[in-house]
């Protein structure tokens, strides 16, 4: 199902616009129900939310992996069906290909896409390199550690310059430091582009390091936004500054509340 | 080297055990021959040529069997594993044709396709179909849920989606297959050639037992369990080479 390129959003106009949305699978009781959110274009949205709360799916049905049930779904001004163009998407597990290696693994969205990709392969190894596996390129998934496959799997999602990027969890399996040296590559990257990001996670501080906005979920249904007025860029050090753990305080007390 | 050295000790003491029971007990040449008279039956047919023309002969429809037997059993496995809609259909007749044994077939061949190789090649490519196809089916079919929604969300089509992951994801299953394929392409060959045969393995066996050559009929076997292994060995070989590291797990 092609859809024509989409053309970028200016600034400040929404990326993402969910109104009234809501999913049931066929046979089951709804999941989601009257989901309406809207993240502007450059902006770092969080998703937080205990787990089976249905954030997994919130996310398939704004990257079009899932056709809505009611409501709509408007990625730049348009409703595509099915997954769109300039879309890249992060799953909770690095979903590499086993017989490829990490270089061929990264590049793999540019070597299904028809068109042009001159320059793939540098800005490939680039991307590696900025994560640091610029030594591991050809190594295969096999003979890489759990965090460094995550890592190739989020240079695989930047790989086609995507001007939106949906992440699921995507260190939820990492340890502490391994988790923290992620999000800083994350954020850099997403800046550095003007990328809009949608991170689904359950780890409070990560939504506050990471995020401009962050929107609470409980039970299929949005209960609470919360904005992060921190300063960005953020050094690693701000996760131990008192106002970096007052925000992670409130988020915990909405979450309880909801 | 002491595996090599148990495997040859067992070899002679067999051999062993063989001659010593036939000069033991006279049995009738005609019942068991002793080994070293199936040596020199084989020595002299191989000298002969008589018996390399026969191997080349039942190896060569093993060969063409199992590459038409291929032809068919990939894309079709490959429809099956892409449409489950006709995978149900065809399960109930694929079950049938799988029950039937196809030697049984071979009369039917024959008035189709003539004495000789042809039919010989028809029922050979037959044998491995069933295999192959299944393995391409299963192998295909292998490839997890999430890979499938990362290739969606790649917007890959069907076709790339069925080259760049189901079939590497099911290359090893359906390499398994060939393996397994090959050993039914030599029972294939070599039965078609007893009922249908000029030349080859299976023929040569035929024409020694009317000629109550029992000494013969050893060697032949002798020469059909080589061209098994080597035929096993050589699909051993290709699989290794083809997954190499890649798809070392
Ligand atoms: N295909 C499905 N059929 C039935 N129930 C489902 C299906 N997918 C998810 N669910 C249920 O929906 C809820 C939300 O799932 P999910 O979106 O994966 O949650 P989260 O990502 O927040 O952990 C869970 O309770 C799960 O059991
Ligand atoms: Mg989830």
């Amino acid at each position: 199902m092609p859809t024509e390129p989409i053309a970028p959003a200016p600034p400040g106009a929404a990326a993402i616009t969910l109104a009234g949305v809501g999913y049931a699978p066929p046979g089951h009781p709804p999941i989601l129900a009257g989901i309406d959110w809207t993240v502007p274009a450059g902006a770092f949205h969080a998703l937080l939310g205990r787990s089976g709360c249905g954030k997994t799916t919130l996310l398939k049905l704004t990257a079009g992996l899932l056709p809505p049930g009611t409501g709509t779904v408007c990625l730049e001004g348009r409703a595509p069906q099915g997954p769109a163009e300039g879309v890249g998407f992060v799953f909770q597990t690095p979903t590499l290909l086993d017989w490829s290696t990490a270089l061929e693994n990264v590049l793999l969205p540019l070597s299904l896409r028809r068109g042009p990709r001159r320059g793939g392969r540098d800005r490939a190894l680039a991307l590696l390199d900025g994560l640091g596996l610029g030594s591991l390129a050809g190594r295969y998934p096999r003979q890489l550690s759990g965090g460094q496959q995550a890592r190739v799997a989020i240079a695989r999602a930047l790989v086609d310059s995507p001007r939106v990027l949906l992440l699921d969890e995507p260190f939820s399996s990492l340890d502490a430091l391994t988790r923290e040296a992620l999000q800083e590559d994350l954020a850099a990257l997403c800046a550095r582009d003007g990328v809009t990001a949608l991170l689904v996670t359950h780890d409070i501080a990560e939504a506050v390091f990471l995020a401009d906005r962050v929107v609470l979920m409980a039970a299929g249904r949005i209960t609470g936004e919360v904005t992060v007025d921190l300063p960005h860029p953020r050094p690693p050090g701000i996760r131990y500054d008192p106002g970096f753990n007052a925000r992670c305080r409130v988020l915990r007390e909405a979450l309880d509340r909801a | 080297m002491i595996h090599r050295l148990t495997h040859l000790l067992l070899l002679v003491a067999l051999l062993g055990g063989w001659e010593l029971a036939c000069r033991l007990v006279p049995l009738p040449e005609l019942v068991l021959p002793r080994p070293g008279r199936v040596a020199a039956v084989l020595a002299e047919e191989l000298a002969g040529g008589r018996l390399l023309r026969h191997m080349a002969v039942t190896a060569g429809e093993m060969v063409m069997g199992l590459a038409a037997g291929a032809a068919f059993a990939l894309p079709v496995g490959a429809l099956l594993a892409e449409s489950p809609a006709l995978r149900r259909l065809a399960h109930p007749y694929l079950v049938a044709s799988q029950v039937v044994p196809k030697l049984a077939l071979a009369p039917l061949f024959l008035l189709w396709f003539g004495f000789g190789m042809r039919s010989i090649i028809v029922i050979t490519a037959l044998v491995c179909f069933f295999p192959l196809l299944e393995n391409t089916v299963t192998g295909l079919g292998r490839v997890d849920a999430s890979r499938l929604e990362l290739f969606r969300m790649l917007r890959a089509n069907r076709w790339q989606t069925l080259l760049r992951l189901r079939l590497p994801t099911g290359l090893p299953v359906i390499l398994a297959g060939f393996r397994v394929a090959v050993v039914l392409a030599l029972v294939g060959a070599v039965v078609g050639e007893f009922i249908m045969g000029r030349e080859g393995l299976g023929a040569a066996v035929m024409a020694a037992q009317g000629m109550m050559d029992t000494a013969l009929m050893f060697a032949l076997l002798l020469a059909i369990a080589a061209l098994g292994s080597a035929a096993y060995q050589g699909a051993l070989l290709a699989e290794r080479l083809i997954l190499s590291e890649r798809f070392d797990s």
